[in-house]
């Protein structure tokens, strides 16, 4: 009886095994193969990974995407910190209030998000024409439809984001800790140095990985913002299997899987780094 | 100090408050961008938006789209989710993982293996981009629906029903059900507010052929700037009335549980975690 209801409940999760099978697994198990195929999908070989790793064409959007990921979770990161460790002495109510208000403006990401940074520092934007003022040209220096625009508009969510993921870790930090060290003799800095940089160290890591894997997965911002003029993973991928004029899906399908593979790459130093770090603190 | 953290706190408010506010301006302003402050202030951009059968039709396809694949997702998964966390814990070790793998997998890497599997024809496109929309569905209806089922100790209860003669399928619709209804509703409305304002799967897989709101948002976004901005508030204004709505529920939740249990600290997993944040861009 009890195995026999057991198996019927088995039965029951077929049609969820059913969806993952046609939308997950299946999809990528092809995608796998033809990033080994020819323009059919046919034959095996190696052809299309040695193209991307040879052709600036195409490893240039790893280029490019890696460095806007890596500046702008860098930027996120170093104002996240500030953020986090002001929000972990506020009160409760404050505290619970800014996490609100965190995620409603998670809402305002992708073409909304390159638009409002369009009218401030566009062509005709409102810092632009500020600075005009004062005799400044914006353009002189900066370009917002260029590698240097994406990095700034991806700081917008990398900074809440990492509050997120940093706020716990600070706010772990007991306060008598500092009273402690103080009342033992040592100085703010060796507190920090031996206590609070060790504490917060490895929430700081996995938070820069997860804003990095962030920006590197980015795509509507970046296609709303530059279109396919700074070329990216996720947006040449995007246009090399959407069928445009240049459609060339077993490249596209290659270039997926590398990405994948640099994803699940950067996912496991993570896993290693926290582990180190974990066993550093015991 | 304590100045010096009100300061960074209010400097981040103003940070990100500061896009939305251009936006919300840019959305009354009959011109913006000769001079410093809009040259005046009008309401004809709503109205012209209001009265755009285009902006209709692409809201209505958003909602299509949101309501075929919610419907889905609380038809197969909702009731997977708590099937297996009550009868078959021993699938739980390979359940988890598969359902929380969408996290690990970029947008583009899934629409391309979509695109790869099905651009033949043999499933309706729409239907392709529905079933991808359903994976990225897996991690919030998970983590919402298995917290509620936590709080209730959905084990014990239908143990209970059982022993008190109910059959299990009337104890799972009847009892089960009902009580995990917070969690249902709450990881549906975040669904709900990821899949209405989806655009990456639905831009790669079905692109200008169906216009979804945000499609619509950039294309008028290059013609008309004023015309987007009203676009993006009416959009927003829908978005943030949708939170109020979580967390109020959440609140809702967590009142409820506190009373059942006075040590059971509720966290509120679903809104408050960063990993939410991950699918949005």
């Amino acid at each position: 009886m009890q195995q026999h209801w057991k198996r019927q409940a088995q039965a029951c999760l077929l049609p969820l095994a059913a969806v993952l099978l046609l939308f997950l697994a299946v999809p990528l198990v092809i995608m796998i193969r033809q990033s080994f195929g020819d323009q059919n999908g046919d034959g095996f070989s190696f052809a299309n990974f040695m193209q991307i790793l040879s052709q600036p064409f195409y490893y240039d959007a790893f280029r490019n995407s890696f460095f806007i990921s890596i500046y702008s979770a860098l930027a996120g990161l170093v104002l996240a910190m500030f953020v986090a460790a002001a929000l972990a002495r506020m009160n409760e109510k404050a505290q619970e209030k800014i996490t609100l208000f965190i995620n409603m403006t998670a809402n305002f990401a992708g073409v909304p998000l390159a638009f409002a940074y369009i009218i401030l520092l566009g062509n005709a934007g409102l810092v632009t024409l500020i600075l005009q003022h004062m005799g400044i040209s914006l353009q002189s220096f900066f370009n917002l439809y260029s590698w240097q625009g994406l990095a700034l508009t991806y700081v917008y969510f990398q900074v809440p984001l990492g509050v997120l993921f940093l706020y716990p870790a600070f706010k772990g930090m007991d306060q008598r800790w500092g009273e402690a060290v103080a009342l033992l003799g040592a100085s703010r800095f060796s507190f920090w140095a031996r206590i609070g940089i060790p504490h917060i160290l490895p929430s700081v890591l996995g938070t820069f990985i997860i804003l990095f894997a962030n920006g590197m997965g980015t795509y509507e911002t970046a296609y709303a913002l530059v279109g396919g003029t700074v070329s990216l993973v996720t947006t040449r991928i995007a246009s090399s299997v959407s069928g445009d004029i240049f459609a060339q899906p077993q490249i596209g399908s290659a270039m997926a899987v590398l990405f994948s593979i640099l994803m699940i790459a950067v996912l496991l130093v993570n896993q290693y780094l926290l582990h180190l770090f974990r066993r550093d603190i015991k | 100090m304590k100045k010096m953290n009100r300061f960074i706190i209010t400097l981040f408010v103003a940070f990100m408050c500061l896009p939305i506010l251009v936006t919300l301006v840019y959305s009354f302003a009959t011109e913006w961008g000769k001079s410093i402050l809009p040259s005046g202030y009008t309401l004809k951009w709503y109205a012209q938006l209001y009265q755009d059968p285009q902006f209709l039709a692409a809201i209505s396809r958003s909602l299509i789209l949101t309501v075929v694949t919610l419907a889905a997702v609380l038809v197969i998964l909702v009731p997977s989710i708590a099937l297996v966390a009550i009868y078959l814990p021993k699938f739980d070790h390979l359940f988890k993982p598969i359902v929380l793998l969408p996290y690990a997998i970029p947008g583009v890497v899934l629409a391309t293996g979509l695109m790869r599997t099905y651009t033949n024809g043999l499933v309706p496109l729409f239907a392709v981009l529905s079933g991808g929309l359903f994976i990225y569905s897996l991690p919030f209806m998970y983590q919402s629906v298995r917290s509620s089922l936590q709080e209730i100790d959905g084990t014990r209860l239908m143990e209970a029903a059982e022993m008190l003669g109910a059959s299990k399928v009337y104890a799972f619709i009847r009892i089960l059900l009902p009580n995990i209804k917070i969690g249902i509703m709450v990881g549906s409305l975040l669904t709900f507010s990821a899949f209405f304002g989806e655009f990456q799967l639905t831009n790669m897989i079905l692109g200008g052929d169906f216009e979804t709101i945000r499609i619509y948002m950039l294309r008028v976004m290059k013609v008309n700037g004023h015309l987007s901005s009203a676009v993006v508030m009416t959009y927003l204004i829908l978005l943030v009335i949708i939170s109020a709505l979580i967390i109020k529920l959440t609140n809702m939740n967590r009142k409820r549980s506190s009373m059942m249990r006075e040590e059971a600290a509720f966290k509120p997993i679903v809104k408050g975690s960063p990993a939410h944040e991950l699918l949005n861009h």
